[in-house]
């Protein structure tokens, strides 16, 4: 039987200190690669909002912001919860970082409820671009390009924030047959990061997609 | 191991981002032109500082991890930066 805190350590690395500061820098490194995939999308946002102007702001006022509204809430839930969950691993309380890890991952789910919701609004408003889109006018095919933008940027978030739940699945099962402690929870640390940077980028898609048509919306 | 960052501060963190969510939801409905987006966008760069600030750690973590984030925001604004300065000055 090997010695538990053999297993913590692996054989690369001189301390546990070491080791998880490796993990962490690695996991920034991807998180900075995901940067430039998202960045990509936002920068072909910029162009066609800047060439479009008019198109994009009639785009916008079609969002149902008190759904998009809700959502951005209930990421900043999800991403609380997940910070407590890493608080509670490094505390060593294995029951509170299950509950809040759970927490998490059902915030995220409703995310994806009301994601697919507006989603399913935009469809039955024949916005969905390639499948059911008609409108017409002089704007209508700039206003397809917003959509277009629309479903593939969220579209690629919600992809993450599936991702997101498939990660933090594993780390309930892991947590739940006693591999994390005080002394070693940098796979909880790193998922951590990965949802808080989904979160950052929902924050943006939220202020670039949601905001600008608001004053044209009649209460 | 001391806790760098406490639960009040994760708190607080929490409903500032809150607040400024609820912020940029009510200037919406202000008509100011292209500043609109300009607001927007500007108030959801706060809300990721405090998220990689206070969630992510970012604050207190190695000076490597830091130099990290800083080259990848630094890459991503000059791909931004270089080429709407292009399309701006297409028309000149």
């Amino acid at each position: 039987m090997a010695n538990p805190i053999a297993l913590l350590l692996r054989e690369q690395y001189s301390t546990p200190v070491q080791q998880r500061e490796t993990s962490k820098l690695g996991m920034w490194i991807f998180i900075m690669t995901e940067i430039m995939l998202f960045g990509g999308l936002f920068l072909a946002f910029s162009v066609y909002r800047m060439s479009f102007p008019q198109a994009f702001v009639k785009g916008s006022a079609d969002m149902s912001i008190v759904l998009g509204s809700i959502n951005t809430a209930v990421l900043i839930c999800s991403s609380f919860t997940m910070a407590l969950a890493v608080y509670s691993a490094e505390t060593g309380n294995r029951r509170m970082l299950t509950v809040f890890l759970i927490a998490t991952m059902i915030l995220g789910l409703v995310f994806l409820g009301i994601k697919f919701t507006e989603y399913y609004q935009h469809y039955l408003q024949h916005e969905a671009p390639a499948v059911w889109f008609d409108h017409t006018g002089p704007d209508s095919g700039h206003l397809e390009m917003f959509f277009v933008l629309y479903f593939l940027m969220t579209g690629l978030h919600a992809v993450h924030m599936l991702v997101g739940e498939g990660i933090l699945t594993a780390m309930v099962i892991r947590n739940h047959r006693g591999s994390f402690s005080a002394d070693y929870y940098t796979p909880v640390e790193i998922s951590g990061l990965y949802w808080h940077f989904v979160d950052i980028i929902w924050v943006f898609l939220f202020a670039i997609f949601y905001v600008e048509g608001l004053h044209l919306h009649k209460l | 191991m001391t806790h760098a960052i406490s639960r009040k501060t994760y708190l607080f963190t929490f409903l500032g981002l809150l607040g400024l969510t609820l912020s940029t939801t009510l200037l919406g409905f202000v008509d100011m032109g292209p500043f609109n987006m300009i607001a927007a966008v500007g108030i959801a760069a706060c809300k990721a500082c405090l998220i990689a600030a206070f969630f992510m750690h970012a604050l207190i973590e190695a000076k490597v991890i830091r130099v990290v984030l800083t080259g990848g925001v630094i890459w991503f604004l000059i791909l931004i930066s270089f080429t709407l300065s292009d399309y701006i000055s297409r028309s000149w």
